[in-house]
């Protein structure tokens, strides 16, 4: 090497030499020191709000049923009442109700029962029958599986059947039932939904019950093309989705 | 030898040097934040310290939850960030640019020669990460690519200054002949250990981090099954969808969004890791999109009900190309399902065909959704996807990003390559 030595000491360059490595051997400690030391203090505060995420707890929502507007407590306590009756809650088979039950687990007034039901107007429709008669016909069969499809968030499906006030009130009360069995049983032909028995809760009101009001025939109903009457409006099964939680 | 020129750009090289190091310091600290399992925004800008925009996704975020931003991710939860060792490094070549700048184009023999080759460390994991960067994530970083300017200019002055030293004193420059200039080149016993302890204190800076960071992570294994259970776990119907793999060895139920991009980095994280084709996968359709979604109150994800339908339209055989292909494109199918169902269509009949079309347009194919959607609500899981559920367990949100490869070494080693 071409150093020339001084008389007292190490030649300049490795006395440069030296005093830059002391130097930037600081530097590195200090730097990589410094930057572990701030790693170290990154992990443990992850840690400390890991073991204790009080600050952090953010509200998710969870997946469940739709809830409208129109579950009001009352609505839903007829709607929880409706449901224990028929055994669609809690138990493995739908067992129906029992129409002279209504009143009883409705504990509500019959009037008040209906207006229960008229904000489903737009959800639901009216499958209208023939007088004494339970069967359906084309119009009433694609109306109740239009409406049957039209489920959305819904996990209950209403049927409402009655009779109009012509005939005995017992020959009226099974003129009901078989109406609701037979949107029950052309439900279940049409969709083989082997969910069917735990959705859809049946009523069957015989004539002793409020019968509709005319203004009913505003709604949708399998025969719109037909002049609807009290009388028509009440041979009728109202069919729809309840958007409620329970 | 030209002594200020190679101290300028040892200069330049130290602040090249502090630079990267800054740049990898924020992305660390981005990183480290997430160890607590909450939601952190994460920083993405070239300029260091810049606030952290609080919403929405950034390529930083997509780089950062990618399986390439850290090592290890089996051994411990989210593995070591590779920010980490370019921390460590970053600090050592900064010190040692501030020695070269002090020695004042004298310092120890081999030490501009050692500067180059160690700076050539981080500019080869920039160049491997820029270009996973650009051809498997599709987006460019600003942290990054702050880290990867930083390595081209420290690496451009360190080498630009041993190449000055070395003409001037008659090392071998790289590549040259062994013979040329070795009789004056050729290094003392000395020389070869002090180089041998820079090497030792370049791996010592470059790990330090990384083992403290390691040593005082937490343990996650009681996290982990913390996250609840698929209530039910059969859709009564049979409509969930069966995605094929090629060895599905463990069963998991996916709950996804087509228009999601969080579920698309999460499947590209499944197949990246090696872990998707070993999944039994039954995949449940799940959009973020109020036209379907009875549990949202807006479309997050306009369109996605569409797309969810033609996914289910796939059945079997197509549904996983179908699923894939709305990931590949999902920005452009995004920008056409805010357009409007007209413009969604016309991809899905552009791509799929008419059939496709006239089956999403059908009323079993709602009606198949619906039950999707119902067996979600039943189960009562969070209104989020993606979802993971192992068996009936749920893998927790946080175990499917960072911390997935150790979950899943956790509690289902079989499925990891």
């Amino acid at each position: 090497m071409n150093v020339r030595r001084t008389q007292d000491g190490p030649p300049p360059r490795r006395r440069l030499d030296g005093k830059a490595g002391v130097v930037a051997a600081l530097v590195g400690v200090a730097v990589v020191g410094g930057a572990t030391a701030a790693v170290a203090s990154m992990v443990h505060g992850a840690r400390q709000r890991l073991e204790d995420p009080r600050a952090a707890a953010q509200a998710v929502a969870i997946a469940d049923d739709a809830e409208v507007a129109y579950c009001t407590p009352a609505f839903k306590v007829v709607l929880q009442r409706v449901l224990n009756a028929c055994g669609l809650v809690g138990a493995e088979q739908r067992r129906g109700c029992q129409p002279a039950d209504v009143k009883t687990f409705a504990s509500i007034g019959d009037e008040d029962f209906n207006a229960l039901f008229a904000p489903l107007k737009d959800r639901g429709a009216v499958i209208l029958f023939d007088e004494n008669m339970d069967t359906l016909d084309d119009g009433a069969k694609a109306l109740l599986e239009e409406r049957w499809q039209d489920r959305k968030g819904a996990r209950y499906f209403f049927v409402v059947a009655r009779a109009s006030k012509d005939g005995t009130v017992e020959g009226n009360r099974a003129l009901s039932h078989k109406r609701a069995n037979s949107v029950m049983f052309h439900l279940k032909q049409a969709t083989q939904d082997p969910d069917l028995d735990k959705q859809i809760g049946l009523l069957w009101l015989g004539s002793e019950f409020a019968q509709l009001s005319k203004s009913y025939c505003d709604w949708p109903n399998s025969r719109a093309d037909k002049r609807c009457t009290p009388e028509a409006i009440n041979r009728s099964a109202f069919v729809s989705w309840v958007d409620c939680r329970l | 030898m030209k002594a200020p020129d190679v101290t300028r750009l040892a200069t330049a090289a130290g602040a090249a040097a502090t630079l990267g190091l800054v740049f990898a310091a924020y992305s660390t600290y981005d990183y480290a934040a997430q160890l607590d399992r909450q939601l952190h925004a994460v920083h993405c800008s070239f300029v260091p310290g810049a606030p952290a925009p609080a919403d929405g996704d950034n390529p930083c975020k997509t780089a950062l939850f990618s399986a390439y931003s850290a090592v290890l991710r089996a051994s411990w939860w989210g593995g070591v960030p590779i920010s980490l060792f370019a921390v460590g490094a970053f600090g050592f070549l900064l010190a040692f640019a501030v020695y070269l700048a002090l020695a004042r184009g004298r310092p120890a023999r081999w030490a501009h020669a050692f500067f180059a080759a160690a700076a050539l460390g981080p500019l080869g994991a920039s160049l491997v990460m820029g270009t996973i960067s650009l051809t498997r994530l599709h987006v460019l970083c600003k942290l990054c690519v702050g880290i990867y300017v930083s390595s081209a200019a420290l690496a451009a002055a360190a080498i630009a200054a041993w190449r000055l030293v070395a003409g001037d004193r008659g090392e071998p420059a790289a590549g040259a002949p062994p013979s040329q200039g070795a009789a004056r080149a050729a290094p003392s016993r000395h020389e070869m250990l002090r180089v041998l302890s820079w090497a030792g204190a370049l791996g010592v800076a470059t790990l330090l981090p990384a083992i403290v960071y390691v040593a005082l992570l937490p343990d996650y294994r009681p996290f982990l099954e913390k996250c609840g259970k698929l209530a039910t776990a059969a859709e009564p119907h049979g409509s969930l969808l069966k995605l094929p793999t090629a060895r599905p060895t463990r069963a998991v139920t996916l709950f996804e969004d087509p228009l999601c991009p969080t579920c698309k980095a999460f499947h590209e994280r499944l197949v990246d890791e090696g872990v998707f084709e070993k999944l039994d996968v039954t995949l449940v359709m799940f959009p973020l999109d109020s036209e379907c979604n009875w549990m949202v109150d807006r479309a997050l994800h306009p369109g996605a009900c569409t797309m969810a339908k033609a996914v289910l339209c796939g059945r079997a055989d197509r549904a996983r190309a179908i699923l894939e292909w709305s990931y590949e494109q999902q920005d452009d199918l995004a920008r056409a399902g805010k357009q409007g169902a007209d413009a969604l269509l016309a991809k899905l009949r552009e791509r799929w065909g008419t059939d496709l079309l006239t089956c999403v347009g059908a009323k079993t194919t709602a009606a198949q959704l619906n039950q999707h959607l119902h067996f979600a609500a039943n189960n009562h899981i969070p209104v989020s996807t993606p979802q993971m559920f192992l068996g009936d367990r749920r893998i927790c949100d946080e175990d499917t990003d960072l911390g997935m490869k150790y979950t899943l070494a956790q509690l289902a080693p079989e499925v990891l390559p």
